[in-house]
């Protein structure tokens, strides 16, 4: 018995299943958001079809919730109809904004009257919101509470439970 | 039915790896003639279930069966034939399959070539295969079942991963691929049983060395044809993003080319007996790894399946396996004891050591790099990630001191060399080394790294071919013309030398292909609106227009450039922008012009197709194409290399035909 090569053989095994053991089972995709805890960063952006502009500021006081997507975006078309009804749901308790990015107006124009709306949608037209809150890819969702504070984040599209369950987290 | 047929073939699988792989252990233990023919049976009868249940499922897919669970899952009648058959390897259920289906028939090939051979191995070999198969089908039994039977089968399902039909690469790639993992096995119970006998002679090295060389070769490959795909599909320019599922492909590779080397030296010299059998362990032990890395989820990468509940399970084999092998090997390592030495530093036999360590320290190397993202996560809970330039810094010394070893090793004889002589052998080739490195110089490059690696892949061109003519020269002395000479030298007789040279040729230029391809890559970002030209170095680049175009399963933006150089059109290229249904982010699909001199290539980065503005990037490398030439041609040398030399006109004279005429099995 060649007690080394055991003992340096255990050793690794043991080290390896180790490692192994304690990721597995979380997502290698999911990159955590420094920005949870902290205050949202804070926009300016033109409302598609009244072209007012919306600032987020002025929602302080009720939960928020922004959702990054685009028309390009295929698992966008399928999240869709189900923000419009929860927001429909959820009334005046939860305020839902959409934030376009790397998009044209005329597009989101169309999507909105072919698929319905429910909230104010705004452009994000050089990106700086996307990047200000890091955004990966789209959809992806940001949940702000009543004081502002970013709460949770999302990636990917929800479906109707996940959503409410976040929710659920900002209005507490 | 057919859902039922497959499934009752995996349980029967099941259940004949388990009783076979005992009776493989038994007869290890009793050795006698009828045990191991036994276990021989098993061997055939488990190849023969596997490769059955796989045909079923082709059989499933091929007509559209829906009440077959992976059938509805990859399935769609809307999809040409070919990607029908090759949707088997498409998705996790499939290519499990598929892995048992590969695996039958190494198991079942190993039993036909050992013949009556090395009965002393055969049963615990047998065993060993055996144990793997048993997790295999266990797998595709339960966790990975991919013949679950559908409640309410749809008339259509959604057809493969998208990504499968983007580029025929990725469908030729997890063949290769595979054949190279799963081959492992077969090497690894040989291994094990010399290591349980406790003893390991020259002619059991001879089953052990060739049923390693031949997954090996279809790893080259499959390792380049993965780069090769990634270069002509991701749109970033390159080729090999130390993707810790790409470093997984790579470090059984490295291993079992240690292994294969370090084979020689036992052979020659009756030493490092114990090191080789523990390289084929790991090679082994590396493939399981890296089928963890890539099934369990672990890692974000460009292959890896969705999260996975097979992760688990092949963890415990992967620990299961160490286990094994680590027990076994602090057994009875110290009885393969050597029966020769090594005589000096400055010998054939002293190079090759040296190899070895460089290949080891390269797989210990990418191994740390790539799991200690995952150190830091699971102790700290902190994000991190290791890239190109950990790995550079490592890779690019250690690689560049390897092909110095290629030239240097050959050049030097076996056993003690004097001074004077290895002065005499090692002095010449450096002419070419100037040469070439000279000739990278006045092209341009001054690189450090580069230059030196052209030198030194002169200087091993130059013992590489030395080496191929010497046989050759030697045979036209004693009179035989050109052509008689290479046929004797390199074709009938020398032929293991000869692929061997034939793989190190393709080596040295792989390595200065990816050095120079690496270092003197030139790349732009142009913005051009419709019919705006610009001109990159050589090359004129015109913008034609760019259009939407709805596909079944994506949505593209395709843009078309006309390519000129020197002021002649040499090329259209319509790189494109792809979004699939089922993902967040679009995924540009690039387009190359290609030449032995360099590439063309053109990726977009955004476009607008109601202004008809695009945004590109152009990346000018030189010499990429002789990359995927020369891993090709190490593939082809290796083979070469396991042909084995003719048998002795006796032999085939004494062989016996039965009446009928079909031969009998010796």
């Amino acid at each position: 018995m060649n007690k080394t090569v055991l003992a340096i053989g255990i050793l690794i095994t043991a080290a390896l299943v180790a490692v192994f053991f304690l990721v597995m089972g979380k997502d290698p995709g999911h990159i955590d958001s420094p920005l949870i805890g902290r205050p949202a960063p804070t926009f300016t952006l033109r409302a598609v079809g009244s072209g007012q502009p919306l600032n987020l500021e002025q929602l302080r006081g009720k939960p928020v919730v922004i959702n990054f997507w685009a028309t390009w975006c295929m698992p966008c078309y399928q999240e869709h109809p189900v923000l419009v009804q929860n927001a429909r749901m959820l009334g005046d308790n939860v305020q839902f904004v959409g934030v376009v990015f790397n998009d044209t107006e005329d597009k989101i124009q169309q999507f909105l009257n072919a698929r319905g709306s429910a909230y104010p949608t705004v452009i994000d037209e050089a990106g700086k919101t996307a990047i200000a809150y890091g955004v990966g890819g789209v959809p992806e969702t940001f949940f702000v509470d009543k004081a502002g504070k970013i709460v949770a984040k999302y990636e990917g599209p929800m479906d109707g439970d996940t959503l409410q369950s976040y929710v659920a987290k900002v209005m507490q | 039915m057919t859902g039922s047929v497959g499934q009752f073939l995996v349980l029967l699988s099941l259940l004949v790896a388990t009783t076979g792989a005992m009776i493989g252990f038994y007869a290890g233990r009793v050795r006698t003639k009828e045990a191991v023919e036994w276990a021989r049976k098993f061997a055939y009868l488990y190849a023969a279930c596997m490769i059955g249940a796989t045909l079923v499922m082709e059989y499933a897919l091929l007509t559209h069966d829906f009440r077959v669970g992976y059938v509805e899952q990859v399935g769609s009648r809307a999809v040409p034939m070919w990607v029908t058959i090759v949707s088997l390897w498409s998705s996790l259920e499939g290519s499990i399959l598929f892995w048992g289906f590969i695996l039958a028939i190494y198991i079942a090939g190993a039993v036909r070539f050992t013949k009556n051979e090395h009965a002393d191995f055969m049963g615990d070999s047998i065993g060993v295969w055996l144990s793997c198969a048993i997790f295999f089908s266990y797998l595709i039994a339960a966790p990975a079942n991919p013949f679950g039977l559908v409640a309410n089968p749809p008339f259509d399902g959604p057809g493969p991963n998208p990504l499968l039909q983007n580029h025929l690469l990725m469908i030729i790639h997890p063949p290769f691929l595979y054949l190279g993992y799963v081959g492992m096995t077969i090497p690894f119970g040989f291994a094990s049983a010399a290591l349980m006998r406790g003893r390991l002679g020259a002619g059991f090295l001879r089953p052990i060395r060739a049923s390693l060389l031949l997954p090996w070769c279809f790893l080259t490959i499959a390792i380049m044809l993965g780069g090769w795909w990634a270069y002509e599909v991701l749109g970033w320019g390159g080729y090999w993003a130390w993707d810790p599922v790409e470093n997984a492909s790579l470090l059984p590779w490295l291993t079992a080319t240690a292994a294969l080397h370090s084979a020689i030296v036992m052979e020659r010299r009756g030493v490092l007996k114990g090191w080789t059998v523990t390289l084929v362990q790991a090679s082994f032990l590396l493939t399981v790894l890296g089928t963890f890395m890539t099934r369990s989820g672990v890692f974000n990468s460009v292959h890896s399946f969705t999260q996975s509940a097979i992760g688990p399970t092949i963890l415990v084999f992967l620990a299961a396996a160490l286990l094994f092998a680590i027990v076994l090997l602090s057994m009875r390592i110290d009885s393969l004891e050597a029966e020769g030495r090594i005589d000096g530093a400055v010998s054939r036999e002293g190079m090759f050591l040296v190899n070895n360590l460089l290949f080891v320290l390269l797989t210990f190397t990418i191994l740390i790099g790539t799991a200690f993202p995952l150190i830091v996560e699971a102790f700290k809970g902190k994000q991190m990630s290791v890239g190109r330039p950990y790995f550079d810094a490592m890779v690019v010394p250690i690689g560049t001191a390897l092909l110095f070893l290629l030239g240097v090793g050959p050049a030097l004889p076996w056993g003690r060399a004097k001074q004077g002589q290895a002065l005499r052998l090692l002095l010449p080739p450096a002419a070419l080394g100037v040469l070439v490195a000279g000739a990278g110089f006045a092209l341009g490059s001054s690189n450090f790294w580069t230059l030196l690696t052209l030198f030194f892949g002169g200087y091993a061109a130059h013992v590489t071919m030395a080496e191929m003519w010497s046989p050759v020269a030697a045979r036209m002395k004693r009179g035989e013309n050109v052509g008689t000479a290479v046929m004797q030298a390199q074709v009938r007789r020398g032929r293991r030398r000869f692929g061997s040279y034939v793989v190190h040729a393709g080596a040295v230029i792989t390595i200065v292909a990816i050095a120079v391809s690496s270092t003197m890559r030139t790349s732009r970002e142009l913005q051009l609106e419709k019919g705006q030209t610009a001109t990159v170095g050589k090359y004129g680049v015109t913008f034609l227009g760019a259009e939407d175009r709805q596909e079944p399963h994506r949505l593209s933006t395709i843009a078309r450039f006309r390519i000129t150089k020197n002021g002649k059109e040499i090329a259209t290229l319509a790189p494109r922008m792809n979004q699939y249904q089922t993902m967040r982010e679009p995924i540009g699909s690039p387009d190359v012009y290609s030449t032995l001199a360099g590439d063309f290539y053109i990726s977009l980065m955004n476009v607008d197709v109601p202004t008809q503005r695009v945004g590109i990037s152009v990346y000018q490398t030189p010499m990429i194409a002789w990359i995927w030439i020369s891993v090709i041609l190490m593939g082809l040398g290796g083979l070469i290399a396991l042909i084995p030399a003719r048998a002795p006109r006796v032999a085939i004279a004494s062989e016996p035909v039965l009446p009928g005429g079909v031969p009998a099995e010796s």
